[in-house]
């Protein structure tokens, strides 16, 4: 038979090309932007802190949590959009899907009163099965994400409303019915001398299983092969249309334990929470250096980007910076990030 | 002999790890056509970008009538009167002729906006001084590939006072059209402006060119008269004596692997442009190259990619079979599972993700075998990539080199690294050497003709003849979906031109 791999016994001898090659430096500080702006931001964040009995307000225990806890929701967010927009999809919907799920934590404990396992599992389950029916939706028809998930924000903002009867589900704690188990109060808590909080421990651990998939299994390299040339990938054999459809029910799932996260967090569900927040994550996807054309971007980046984005608005928010005027600042961050990538894509992109 | 009208002097450019121009002399006089040659990589196309503003050296200069210019983009360039037609071409396909003529340069009636009766009687002017007509109020996107290129021939001669760069501008022409090109061409010299033309097509040379400069490595390896003979012309190509082009062909023929008994592919959907094939009979066995002929539209393309289940949807009728098997080749995964393998006649649209590294796109075919548990073996992966880049001997020899870097005969040979490191039995080829150049053409031949000795079998599709005829054991003639007769590999290209669009030929 055609066997190339014949080939290799028969001139083993010969030397190996090597597969590694230095890089240029342009193409490093791109390739951890992310990383070098964390620094960057960390940096300025201790030279413009102010000073309070004589210690960096910045660096102080209670002001690094609340920058580590402000950006959990948003972080695990912005770890399944980083594998949507890897495949040159996008997904507007999360934000409302969180306030969905918010609601629908609140509603499954108290009002169903479940424990917080069925709970967890049926939140779940909810936000993987909204983000597959809008892969579906948009693989079957051939319809953009952009519209798909622009449609599946307004359906999910308006089931959260319904559901809710546009009113805060609040969540007491306790044993009996209508009651939530205390230990779901804990997403609240902050644990190690009052410092983690634990919802910073959910977004740590969804990173890491985040990067694990993206970096080293085979569906991570199909996301990066869709993304690259769709129709390269589908001829070399990738189920393109599942990987697709998956992409979105990961975003789903993200969204959902996002909503868990933020329901333990406040003890409410509330339909018009997380308006906005697929713009944050998306914004630290590309400042991670994702490209939202598709096939390049790590997970790293996006974590780094979402810790960076948390922690220029603590700096500007610990000088008493407008928030308009912070809003100025993350515009130009995201145009100064997708501005380096260009510079290298032109270097290093065809010119034939 | 006239004074230069562009000299460039020892121009450097690097893109990244490949140093694709290394000191390049290169001169052009008035009114002549001056002809370079080289392989894929050689450094025209980054040479002529140069030339055009695109991208800029990074040592040496470049003279227009003997003032140095330095272009920091394709405008400044035009307004030197030096305009390029590029082999994509720059047309918008949305827009009209008149439009695209007329881009970025619009006529204005002082306050009434676009002049737009002013711009379609000039439209028309230009297109009939470059001797081309079609009506200027038909879409870029309803004409052919080769309207498109005199379009673009018309819309770079109204930008060209001095210097016209044309990019393999009869890659995509059918003969009577590159007959009528060579006329405008003429008659654009004895205007006064000079002509570089880069082409693949050494025996267009003489019949177009005044000078012929070949290039290699990024290097002038020599400059000639354009009546030098070609084998010396081959010899400066690749840089060593070039003697056979085509390897032996078969000595003994394996089990059948695929046999189409009048077998058809039924749309579900009629698609505008896609031939269908309709009755076609043919047998590929291993070990055995099989080519298929036809003039464009003969349904060869569709005819393949309808095997590898990558057409539109539908069903087959007639016996289709693999291995000696009734097979359904409904799905690319099917096809896939039946041993086939499919190497598309776009390598830059559906061959490879230029983004990515040599070592990423080899493997895409394989995930699934070098990544047990669902997760990637790292040594597996490397050394599938290794191996890869020494059959096929990808230069340069790195697997974390992009694609997108590569030039156009390497990148092919990633796409047939690809396809092949999956051991298929059956390879479906859509023009393997389309824009390949000369030296690559025989590498790529001289491996099929290896793996076919190890038992693979290859259906070719090609619009080359001489490729077919020197390359294939068998050739299937195609008409309209139909396949119409079967000629032994060697025959008189002829005979095959005669049987694939069923004219007989006239009497040479």
């Amino acid at each position: 038979m055609t066997d190339a791999s014949k080939e290799v016994g028969r001139d083993a001898t010969a030397p190996m090309p090597a597969v590694t090659a230095r890089r240029n430096p342009l193409t490093l500080i791109v390739r951890f932007q992310s990383v070098i702006g964390l620094i960057l931001v960390l940096i300025g964040g201790v030279v413009f802190s102010p000073v309070r009995h004589g210690q960096l307000l910045f660096l102080a225990p209670d002001n690094i949590a609340n920058i580590i806890r402000a950006i959990s929701e948003t972080g695990i967010i912005a770890l399944g959009m980083t594998f949507v927009i890897i495949t040159a999809g996008i997904d507007l919907s999360v934000g409302a899907m969180l306030g969905l799920n918010s609601v629908l934590t609140a509603m499954l404990m108290t009002t169903a009163n479940l424990g917080l396992v069925p709970t967890l599992l049926l939140v779940l389950a909810a936000g993987t099965a909204f983000g597959t029916l809008q892969g579906l939706i948009s693989t079957r028809f051939r319809l953009e994400p952009f519209i798909v998930t622009l449609a599946g924000l307004q359906v999910a903002r308006g089931l959260a409303l319904v559901l809710s009867g546009n009113v805060y589900i609040n969540i007491s704690y306790g044993e009996g019915p209508g009651l939530a188990p205390p230990v779901f109060a804990l997403l609240g808590e902050r644990l190690f001398h009052n410092v983690v909080p634990v919802a910073t421990l959910v977004f740590l651990a969804l990173a890491v299983a985040a990067t694990i998939v993206l970096n080293t299994s085979r569906f991570g390299r199909y996301v990066y092969a869709v993304g690259g040339n769709e129709r390269a990938a589908r001829l070399s054999g990738i189920p393109v249309t599942q990987v697709k459809v998956a992409v979105y029910a990961i975003t789903g799932f993200a969204a959902a334990s996002a909503g868990f996260v933020h329901a333990g967090q406040f003890s409410f569900g509330s339909a018009n929470d997380g308006a906005g927040y697929e713009l944050t994550a998306i914004a630290a996807v590309v400042i991670g250096g994702t490209s939202l054309f598709g096939g390049a971007g790590s997970m790293i980046g996006t974590i780094a980007g979402s810790i960076m984005l948390g922690a220029l608005a603590n700096i500007l928010q610990l000088n008493n910076v407008n928030a308009s005027l912070q809003l100025l600042a993350t515009g130009a961050i995201i145009v100064l990030a997708a501005a380096l990538q260009t510079m290298v894509g032109r270097r290093e992109g065809s010119m034939r | 002999m006239t004074e230069p009208i562009l000299e460039m002097r020892g121009i450097e450019k690097r893109f990244g790890g490949v140093h694709a121009l290394r000191g390049v002399d290169f001169d052009l006089r008035e009114g002549e056509v001056h002809a370079l040659l080289g392989e894929n990589g050689a450094g025209k196309s980054t040479l002529m970008n140069v030339l055009a503003g695109v991208i800029p050296p990074e040592r040496g200069e470049i003279r227009v009538k003997g003032k140095v210019v330095q272009f920091a983009s394709p405008r400044e360039a035009q307004a030197s009167g030096i305009a390029t037609i590029y082999q994509e071409l720059d047309l918008v396909p949305g827009l009209d002729i008149t439009a695209n003529l007329f881009l970025g340069h619009e006529l204005m009636r002082p306050f009434a906006g676009l002049d737009n009766r002013r711009m379609e009687r000039e439209a028309r002017a230009r297109m009939a001084a470059a001797g081309v007509d079609i009506d200027v109020r038909r879409k870029i996107g309803d004409l052919s590939i080769g309207q498109r290129q005199l379009v673009a021939i018309a819309k770079a001669l109204s930008y060209a006072t001095r210097v016209l760069i044309m990019d393999e501008p009869t890659a995509a022409l059918s003969a009577a059209e590159a007959e009528r090109l060579f006329g405008v061409v003429r008659a654009m010299c004895a205007r006064g402006v000079g002509i570089v033309y880069i082409s693949h097509r050494l025996e267009e040379v003489p019949r177009v060119a005044d000078r012929v400069t070949v290039m290699r490595d990024g290097r002038i390896v020599g400059d000639e008269p354009a009546s030098a003979p070609q084998a010396r012309l081959v010899n400066l190509l690749v840089g060593r004596p070039f003697d056979q082009l085509f390897p032996p062909r078969a000595a003994a023929l394996g089990p059948e692997l695929l046999r189409l008994e009048r077998a058809g592919f039924t749309p579900a959907a009629e698609r505008a442009g896609w031939q269908a094939p309709r009755d076609v009979s043919l047998t590929v066995h291993g070990g055995e190259i099989v080519g298929l002929a036809g003039v464009m539209g003969a349904g060869r393309t569709e005819l393949l990619s309808a095997l590898y289940g990558a057409g539109p949807p539908g069903r087959w009728h007639g016996s289709v079979s693999v291995a000696g098997r009734p097979a359904r080749l409904q799905s690319i995964g099917a096809a896939r599972r039946a041993g086939l393998a499919f190497v598309t006649d776009d390598r830059r649209g559906s061959g490879v993700i230029l983004r990515h590294s040599v070592g990423r796109n080899v493997v895409m075919s394989i995930l699934r075998r070098i990544s047990p548990a669902g997760f990637m073996s790292p040594a597996a992966e490397d050394e599938a990539t290794r191996r890869s880049i020494r059959n096929f001997d990808i230069r340069p020899p790195r697997g974390d080199v992009l694609v997108g870097n590569l030039s156009g005969g390497n990148q092919q040979k990633v796409v047939f690294a690809k396809e092949l490191l999956r051991e298929p039995k059956l390879l479906l080829l859509d023009e393997p050497t389309r824009g390949v150049d000369v030296g690559a053409k025989g590498e790529i031949y001289q491996r099929l003709r290896a793996l076919t000795g190890q038992g693979l079998g290859v259906l070719v599709a090609s619009s080359e003849l001489p490729e077919l005829v020197g390359l294939c054991d068998r050739i299937v003639a195609m008409r309209q979906g139909c396949s119409v007769a079967e000629f032994p590999g060697g025959i008189d290209e002829k005979v095959l031109l005669e049987s694939a669009t069923g004219i007989a030929g006239e009497a040479a």
